[in-house]
């Protein structure tokens, strides 16, 4: 897994590639949880280029956005593959995370 | 509880690993397995539904059953033939009742980091069982469910 940060619209954007899975998880944490630790509490994570996705991982981005959300902020998730899309209908996190077609309109206010 | 259908034992080849309570262990096998799936034409989705159920249960064998202790072993063994894949997974842990863990996907549980191995598994897989002591789980993929 490789993790891009850049900024657009506002937002701290981190873009995920490869496989999310349980051993590259402490990474995703890190960056983050990070970001808001240093007071980026807008992040829209870009899945798109994302082929895999464990339940730490999903862990780890319920903590982000728990957290974000405890500082006024968001985490958004923008254009997950339909296995991504598939993996958040089946956890029902799809009610929790407002998930976007891309990372333009996840970033606007 | 009984398969449906099980390819005959001249059909199978089995590979059997024990793996060491350390997360870096994982991907190699898995890379294994996917690559198996590969070679027998097995399509993208079954391929990252049986990625999914092999990493979850052998992360809940080493952090859930092994409780990370170095000391302790998870011993795998998979079976992948153009029909299905069956995946065995036991850990050195005291066993737990599956019956016994929350449904992550119930209102009051969504914003919960962790649980969601088991449901994950028995969502992405045909057939998932445990032994009765819950020390070992065994899981069935079919090509054509």
């Amino acid at each position: 897994m490789r993790i891009q940060t850049r900024r657009e619209g506002g937002c701290r954007v981190v873009a995920i590639h490869g496989s999310a899975d349980t051993e590259a998880s402490p990474v995703l944490r890190e960056a983050l949880l990070g970001a808001i630790e240093a007071g980026e509490t807008r992040l829209v994570c870009d899945l798109r280029d994302v082929d895999f996705l464990c339940s730490d991982v999903l862990g780890v981005l319920i903590t982000a956005y728990l957290k974000a959300r405890g500082r006024g902020g968001f985490v958004r998730l923008a254009d997950p593959p339909e296995p991504l899309r598939e993996l958040l209908k089946t956890t029902r996190l799809d009610h929790l995370f407002d998930v976007y077609s891309d990372v333009t309109a996840a970033a606007r206010p | 509880m009984p398969s449906r259908r099980r390819p005959s034992g001249d059909f199978q080849a089995w590979t059997e690993k024990t793996l060491p309570t350390h997360l870096g262990a994982i991907r190699p096998v898995e890379t294994e397995l996917m690559a198996r799936l590969r070679d027998l034409g097995y399509d993208e989705d079954h391929r990252f539904a049986v990625r999914l159920a092999f990493e979850e249960a052998l992360v809940n064998a080493m952090k859930h059953g092994n409780r990370m202790d170095p000391s302790r072993q998870v011993r795998l063994r998979y079976c992948a033939n153009p029909e299905c894949v069956e995946i065995h997974v036991a850990d050195d842990g005291a066993g737990f009742n599956p019956a016994s863990i929350p449904d992550p996907t119930a209102d009051e549980n969504l914003r919960k980091p962790c649980g969601r191995g088991i449901m994950l598994m028995r969502s992405y897989m045909d057939e998932v069982s445990y032994s009765c002591s819950g020390q070992e789980v065994h899981m069935i993929k079919y090509r054509n469910p």
